[in-house]
């Protein structure tokens, strides 16, 4: 695509180049555009019952979708409302991983969720691949479980090996598989339909995304636990019932977060596989997070990288970590200002049954970089 | 020094480096010049004569002064090289965690501004030369000085019974002559490196223990022998790096009372000048964070770090790569008789963490 982008830039005839720039801006939009079904999470989705009169409209308002993703959103209308919620919950939790940081996370109000920061096949990028993947898988799944879609009903996984014998396994666990399955489909649905050049700089792209989105989906299968339920005489544990839960996602969370920490940087091989750039460390598994390019400098805003800048963003004075700051305002210094907090203290327990605080106002610093 | 410079630079450069030197006067060991490993030098096969130490005193990088004490004394050299041995790797020991490791890139430059780490690196500086010299005089290494004799100890008795306390009196006195500290100056800086010497000196002293031993009747404490002790010199250490990480930024004021100028820290706001407590290590300006390669230090990429604890902070964001590593240790050890240990050597694979350069 960036390589018809600059044959047909490249017209030298006044009315070919008037032509040519609206085709330029067209395509654009499109590279910007790529890979925002996250959007499905800024737009609230909140009423089901709109979908059950003509399902098509409602598919194609969606921005953002490609076209088989539009195709399965068609195919699977009440699927969409929880896919937009794991995608809510996922940029969530990139959110609060990411709080303490130069580039946290934001995001900014169009189509393309995070802007052009995901352009960059950085450590971030991989990031955020990964933990909406585990976002859906999360959503779909509980979704199973809890009835709303009549495609799926509650898990019917094999019981366990390691399982006491004593312990019954049945009552309603989170329907992983369909939810793994599911996602697969649909967030991988972009970048199947695609196909590029071997050895290009978008296939090393589109491998990249397709690693990460897996690796995400094995993290939050792979934390699923067995949970129980005593229910024996008086609430004794003689009788015991389990079922597979999916972990809470916080946990998920903090897991990729540490395969961010400890992501593979990759290249292009001649046969277009993506290998290590640096050899001796340990090559990356399925579970591992990969990214292709540098981080860009999150310091300074600047537009064509899509980063935001730390100008405005509150610091700790006393932290010795990425949120002191020294490094959050990358050397430029910090402005401090007084603020009024209002919360509530001094709770008060009344029979019955109600809980009245009182308002206190306390004034704190507060540090804002340059 | 002079080769390939325009004629107006060299006698500029020339001065820069006496007033660099002068500065050098008030501490020893810490230019960066300092040679990591002392060669044994011409002189190493010949028969101690008595004579071996001038030409090592010539070797160091000392002021005039200086040197006219190193030939007067003759175990003075020895002292001074196991004196730059010590802070080195003390101050690797204890910094071994943070960003800036006190390697000695960018040394140089780090010397010339007033950070905190210039103050830790004044202050363990100067412990270790004290530490050092107490040690050689109650070691007998030192023609000068010998065993401590401070009153109050029973020291005939301590004589005979082959005790031999660590002389920081001398030592003390001795630094004083050797750094120069005589001379109060005007200058900020100078003011704040003696204060921060002073502090090191300080740390020392407040390690001298009284030990004793017990050696009545049937080990009982009837007849009791005791002496001073300096506390190892990795207790010093830990007590710095706490001065270190509890330092105050100073600025000048000048005393009304007197019309000198003197140090002020920046918080406390009460009635009086506040001035920095004896025991706490002074600064100018705050440090840079040593996160990307500069001139004072070469950044923390590729630094080894330990996955749960600090590979976040020395990091500093860029993440780490994973290696494994095949490292041999000893194992399955036992004892035969008599009387030696036989151990297997065991191969085992670790992962080892290095921070990323981006």
């Amino acid at each position: 695509m960036m390589v018809k982008l600059k044959l047909m830039c490249s017209v030298t005839d006044t009315r070919h180049t008037v032509l040519a720039i609206t085709f330029c801006a067209f395509f654009m939009h499109v590279i910007v555009e790529a890979n925002s079904w996250w959007s499905l999470a800024m737009n609230p989705l909140l009423i089901p019952e709109a979908y059950i009169i003509g399902g098509q409209p409602l598919c194609s308002q969606l921005e953002g979708l490609s076209k088989g993703q539009r195709k399965l959103c068609q195919l699977y209308q009440d699927h969409m409302q929880f896919i937009g919620e794991g995608a809510k919950t996922g940029i969530q939790e990139c959110q609060y991983q990411f709080r303490q940081r130069r580039w946290n996370c934001s995001t900014v109000d169009n189509s393309s969720v995070f802007g052009r920061v995901m352009q960059i096949g950085s450590r971030e990028t991989a990031f955020t691949y990964a933990i909406s993947a585990a976002g859906v898988v999360n959503a779909v799944s509980r979704a199973c479980r809890e009835g709303e879609l009549s495609s799926c009903g509650c898990s019917r996984a094999a019981r366990p090996k390691d399982l006491p014998r004593d312990w019954l396994w049945g009552g309603c666990g989170d329907n992983l598989n369909y939810g793994y399955r599911f996602s697969k489909e649909f967030v991988d649905a972009r970048e199947r339909e695609k196909t590029f050049a071997k050895g290009s700089v978008e296939s090393a792209r589109l491998l990249m995304n397709l690693h990460n989105n897996e690796a995400g989906r094995r993290m939050a299968s792979d934390l699923a636990h067995v949970s129980c339920k005593c229910h024996g005489v008086s609430g004794s544990c003689s009788l015991k019932t389990c079922w597979l839960q999916l972990a809470d996602f916080r946990k998920v969370g903090d897991a990729l977060k540490e395969k961010y920490d400890s992501a593979a940087a990759m290249k292009l091989n001649s046969r277009g596989k993506l290998i290590q750039v640096h050899s001796k460390f340990n090559s990356p598994t399925s579970h591992d997070l990969v990214y292709i390019d540098p981080s860009p400098d999150y310091c300074i805003g600047n537009k064509s990288t899509g980063s935001l800048g730390t100008q405005g963003r509150l610091c700790n004075k006393t932290s010795e970590g990425m949120d002191g700051c020294a490094l959050m305002c990358c050397g430029r210094g910090y402005d401090q200002y007084k603020v009024q907090l209002v919360e509530r203290c001094h709770c008060k327990f009344h029979w019955c049954c109600y809980v009245k605080c009182k308002r206190c106002s306390r004034t704190v610093d507060q540090f804002v970089c340059k | 020094m002079c080769t390939g410079l325009p004629r107006t630079a060299c006698p500029l450069r020339l001065i820069a480096l006496c007033i660099l030197l002068s500065h050098a006067a008030a501490y020893f060991g810490l230019t960066g010049r300092e040679p990591l490993v002392f060669l044994p030098g011409p002189f190493a096969n010949e028969p101690p004569n008595g004579k071996a130490h001038l030409k090592q005193c010539e070797q160091m990088t000392l002021t005039r002064r200086q040197k006219r004490l190193c030939r007067r004394e003759p175990g003075l050299a020895e002292t001074l090289r196991e004196s730059v041995r010590l802070s080195l790797l003390e101050c690797r020991y204890q910094f071994r965690n943070e960003r800036w490791n006190c390697s000695m890139d960018g040394r140089g430059s780090l010397l010339k501004r007033g950070f905190k780490e210039t103050a830790f690196l004044l202050a363990v500086s100067s412990a270790a030369l004290s530490h050092a010299l107490a040690k050689a005089c109650s070691s007998g290494r030192m023609e000068r000085c010998t065993c401590d004799d401070s009153p109050g100890l029973q020291h005939r008795e301590a004589w005979q019974w082959g005790v031999c306390g660590d002389n920081l009196k001398y030592s003390t006195k001795f630094l004083k002559k050797f750094l120069g500290q005589k001379r109060v100056s005007k200058d900020l800086r100078a003011q704040i490196d003696t204060h921060n010497i002073n502090v090191g000196i300080r740390a020392v002293k407040s390690g001298l223990k009284t030990t004793c031993k017990c050696h009545g009747v049937s080990g009982s404490c009837a007849v009791r022998t005791c002496w001073k002790q300096l506390s190892p010199f990795q207790d010093t250490g830990h007590l710095l790096k706490y001065r270190y990480d509890t330092a105050v930024r100073v600025h000048s004021v000048t005393n009304s009372a007197t019309g000198e100028t003197e140090l002020a820290s920046a918080r406390r706001h009460s009635n009086t000048i506040p001035r920095p407590r004896p025991t706490e290590l002074v600064f100018l300006e705050e440090s840079p964070s040593f996160c990307r390669p500069s001139r004072y230090s070469p950044g923390t990429a590729g630094r080894p770090c330990s996955k749960d604890t600090s590979c976040s902070s020395l990091c500093c964001g860029r993440g780490y790569n994973t290696a494994l590593r095949l490292t041999t240790l000893s194992c399955n050890c036992q004892v035969r008789w008599c009387c030696h240990v036989e151990c297997q050597t065991c191969l085992r694979e670790e992962e080892v963490y290095t921070c990323k350069k981006h």
